[in-house]
């Protein structure tokens, strides 16, 4: 756990099952406690500020992978699960879940799930909502809720698991998941490119997806971030899959880009766990951007290089297929100024958000008017999924 | 509720004379969708042309609180723009505008009325296309798509719609307009665009979408492979999946539905086969011949009699004709016919067909299988004559007893058709009471008053739906 990344002075919880998970939750909402629930703690740092917390339900013991059918290519697992437990019991069949937030040790799949994290692969194989089948929840008055199915393909009813999908805890408690998986790659290499700067790199990248289409690609600003030493901007192209393909891919992107030194890497995967685990690198905090992807080798650089120049932001990598960057930051009191500095600069139709913060950072109070409408309805879901407002209280930006 | 004839010239006003239906015979060819055991006509429609009309209609049907039924292209399969209790049907199927295709972000923003398969004619020549392909892609709107979460073949690689919205205008049924999710990824705040996709149509009109658009792949093999039983078929699916490969499309097509679209197409298929699976593969030219000899393999060893591998781009083509107009087809055999929309987990489909073979034996019924094998996701047609009504009641009664045998083997009762009319009766064999109030309280959140589509997808305590009856309006 982040040192300090929730309030202190609340009673922990650690549930040896739902019932359990339940039980706990009926209590706290008679009692009128907030709940703040967790796995092991990676990623408790995502999301506004929690405001209070007289419970931390902590979910490790919920570990167990309730089914897994490799033929079916589904798997169900419990909330407290990490994400390398759930990849290894995949792996024996030759399967994944093709999702690679940072740190998988340390993820659980409720955090994954809450705090719908993703890493590289999302180029190709999308976002936790892509793969998401069903969901048990732990409601309001400890209520369990289930959403979806646990087959591919199912329509019936409202689709309550994208609900919770980046949710972060604050309509309730994922204590049950079921996944669809894929194949693993039959093989995984990457090419790594050095660009001058941020724009140039950015502009590369968009060339390289293009062209090759890789399974994955992404920016990494300076490249001593990823690599000691080394200067200027990193472009990494990741080709999962088919072996002759891969191999043909990495040939050609190292034709393609011969002006930007390639180089190229046997171990793809093992490059875009490095790369993956970025995101949640240590900083004062990580603001994300999310642009157009065309818009990244223009406005989104030049915004970026004004803040690295004076200072404000320290690195920044970026998801060039998704167009969605995160640019960290070094000193706690630079953060409203980045804030306020990206949004003035970013086209209109661009998100930036404060994703992770240390406890140091102040954090700005929401811009009220910055989601329209629609941030009526989301109030609305909160009240109505969340009447006495106890879970997570003060991370979903548009309680106020 | 006000007069008929009040509500008719205030909407005429925004609409235009030619953009209101109210004569019974121009209202009759509104009273189903591709559900056609239960009819019953709307009291009025209006066909607006912009989503500023459909605003504007919104507007006045919330001010005497009438409620609406959303309707696209009439392409549904569950009954899900069956008018029940609201009066007045709005289509959207005048909004046809493609207004951007962003290549280079491979985004393009449609109105509500775009039809599915414009979509992909638009973005071809960049190389792009948009990947959920129902059958009825000729004819079906992306809003329609949008409400029913609607899949296709391909969908077994590439997801159903939910995975290709990026965001949708939505008019709530207070008249108010909403932008939820939009063209740029990683929005903040919860997912209200995935709850849209598949709300079919209960929590207002979409208006507006942003879609995904994929690139066109390099390069396709399509196979057809010829079995002697559907078991056999059946099981080299399980062999496909097993053996690592995900196909862009696995479809199924048993005896008598090889017969019906050999009748109707002369694609060639063999009329003493007790199944086909039609195998699609894509992606990059390199890698793919090896993959298809593998799926080949497979086939070969669960007893494929006979192998077939399209030659060109007009031999796949027909094949893909066989079998996105297998339904169509299937209207030479019988006057009627009526698709379930089951789900079970993929190593279960032998079972489902199995049981449905028992059920169609037991109730003396023809049912032909044409389905998404490689999803688990059936689609048995239960073939009928309207006119005989004790062969209505064993269909009813047939396609109930498919359904709760997906049910028990793990499944869904529908995996893009939607729940509709047709299959509300079914949802407490999936959902427990709290689920279902969980999803009449997200319902409120977005139509508290009840009046976008209202007596669909969830059970209803409050009014008697009568299951399975054709059902009347009462007029205005």
């Amino acid at each position: 756990m982040t040192a300090g990344s929730h309030p202190r002075g609340h009673r922990e919880y650690v549930p040896a099952d739902v019932e359990g998970v339940a039980g706990a939750i009926r209590c706290a909402y008679e009692r009128r406690e907030a709940v703040l629930a967790s796995g092991r703690g990676r990623h408790l740092d995502v999301g506004e500020r929690v405001r209070r917390c007289d419970l931390l339900l902590r979910l490790e013991r919920l570990d167990r992978v309730r089914a897994h059918e490799p033929a079916d290519m589904t798997i169900t697992v419990e909330a407290g699960c990490t994400l390398s437990a759930l990849q290894q019991t995949l792996g024996a069949a030759g399967q994944w879940l093709p999702l690679d937030p940072p740190c998988p040790d340390e993820t659980t799949v409720g955090g994954l799930i809450a705090a719908d994290l993703s890493g590289p692969l999302r180029a190709s194989q999308g976002t936790v909502r892509d793969h998401l089948l069903g969901l048990s929840v732990v409601g309001a008055g400890g209520v369990i809720v289930r959403g979806g199915g646990r087959v591919v393909k199912n329509v019936a009813g409202y689709d309550l698991p994208k609900m919770h999908v980046g949710a972060l805890g604050t309509l309730g408690v994922v204590v049950e998941a079921t996944f669809k998986v894929r194949p693993r790659f039959r093989a995984e290499q990457a090419v790594v490119l050095r660009a001058r700067d941020l724009a140039e790199g950015s502009a590369l990248a968009l060339r390289l997806r293009d062209a090759l289409e890789p399974t994955w690609l992404e920016v990494v600003h300076p490249a001593g971030l990823l690599l000691a030493g080394a200067t200027g901007t990193l472009v990494i192209a990741g080709m999962g899959g088919a072996p002759a393909w891969v191999e043909q891919t990495a040939d050609a992107a190292v034709r393609t880009a011969e002006a930007y030194d390639p180089i190229r890497h046997a171990d793809g995967a093992g490059l875009r766990r490095d790369v993956a685990d970025l995101v949640a690198r240590p900083a004062a905090a990580i603001i994300r951007a999310s642009v157009l992807p065309a818009d990244v080798p223009g406005s989104l650089a030049t915004a970026v290089d004004a803040a690295l120049r004076v200072g404000f932001a320290r690195d920044v990598t970026v998801h060039a297929t998704a167009g969605v960057s995160r640019i960290a930051v070094a000193a706690a009191h630079d953060v409203p100024r980045l804030l306020d500095h990206l949004r003035a600069s970013l086209p209109e139709r661009s998100v930036v958000v404060l994703e992770r913060s240390s406890p140091a950072v102040e954090v700005p109070a929401a811009d009220p008017g910055a989601g329209g409408p629609a941030v009526m309805l989301m109030q609305r879901l909160k009240q109505s999924f969340d009447p006495a407002r106890l879970f997570a209280p003060g991370r979903f930006g548009g309680e106020t | 509720m006000p007069p008929r004839a009040t509500l008719a010239s205030a909407l005429a006003a925004i609409v235009g004379p030619d953009g209101l239906v109210d004569r019974p015979d121009a209202l009759s060819v509104y009273d189903c969708d591709g559900y056609t055991l239960e009819r019953g006509a709307p009291e009025l429609v209006v066909l607006p042309r912009t989503p500023e009309e459909v605003v504007a209609v919104v507007r006045c049907l919330a001010r005497s609180r009438t409620a609406f039924v959303p309707r696209g292209a009439g392409t549904g399969l569950s009954g899900g723009t069956l008018p029940v209790d609201a009066p007045v049907m709005i289509c959207t199927s005048r909004l046809r505008t493609i207004e951007l295709l962003d290549v280079p972000n491979r985004r393009a923003r449609v109105q509500a009325g775009v039809v599915n398969a414009a979509i992909t004619r638009a973005a071809a020549p960049h190389g792009l296309l948009y990947a959920p392909d129902p059958s009825s892609q000729p004819a079906c709107t992306i809003g329609g798509n949008i409400a029913e979460n609607s899949g296709g073949p391909h969908t077994l690689k590439y997801g159903v719609t939910t995975n290709h919205v990026l965001g949708v205008e939505l008019v709530l049924p207070s008249g108010e307009v909403v932008e939820l999710g939009g063209p740029v990824d990683d929005r903040a705040g919860y997912d209200l665009t995935g709850l849209v996709v598949g709300s079919e149509g209960t929590f207002g009109i979409v208006t507006r979408a942003w879609v995904r658009l994929v690139r066109a792949p390099e390069a396709v093999r399509t196979l057809l492979a010829v079995f002697e039983t559907v078991d056999a078929a059946s099981e080299a699916v399980s062999g496909v999946i097993a053996a690592g490969v995900v196909p862009a499309a696995l479809e199924m097509m048993d005896r008598l539905i090889i017969a019906a679209v050999e009748e109707a197409f002369r694609v060639g298929l063999p009329l003493d086969a007790g199944a086909v699976l039609l195998i699609e593969l894509d992606g990059p030219a390199a890698g793919l011949d090896d993959e298809a000899d593998r799926v080949a393999a497979v086939c070969r060893a669960h007893g494929a009699r006979e192998l077939r591998v399209a030659r060109d781009d007009t031999e796949r083509a027909l094949l893909w004709k066989a079998r996105k107009r297998a339904f169509g087809a299937v209207g030479r055999l019988a006057r009627n016919y009526c698709t379930q929309d089951g789900v079970v987990p993929r190593t279960r489909v032998p079972d489902i067909l199995r049981r449905i073979a028992d059920v169609a034996e037991r109730h003396r019924l023809r049912i032909g299988n044409v389905f998404h094998a490689g999803d688990g996701n059936i689609h048995p047609i239960l073939l009928f004559d309207e006119r005989d009504a004790d062969e209505v009641a064993r269909v009813l009664a047939a396609g109930r007893e498919i359904l709760e045998a997906c049910v028990a083997l793990g499944g869904s009762v529908t995996g893009e058709h939607g729940i509709g009319v047709e299959k509300i009766a079914q949802m407490p064999l999936l959902f427990s009471p709290d689920d279902l109030a969980a999803m009449q309280a997200l319902r409120s959140v977005f139509d508290p008053e009840r009046r976008a589509n209202p007596h669909k997808i969830l059970p209803d305590a409050l009014v008697c739906v009568e299951a399975r009856a054709p059902r009347r309006q009462v007029p205005l």
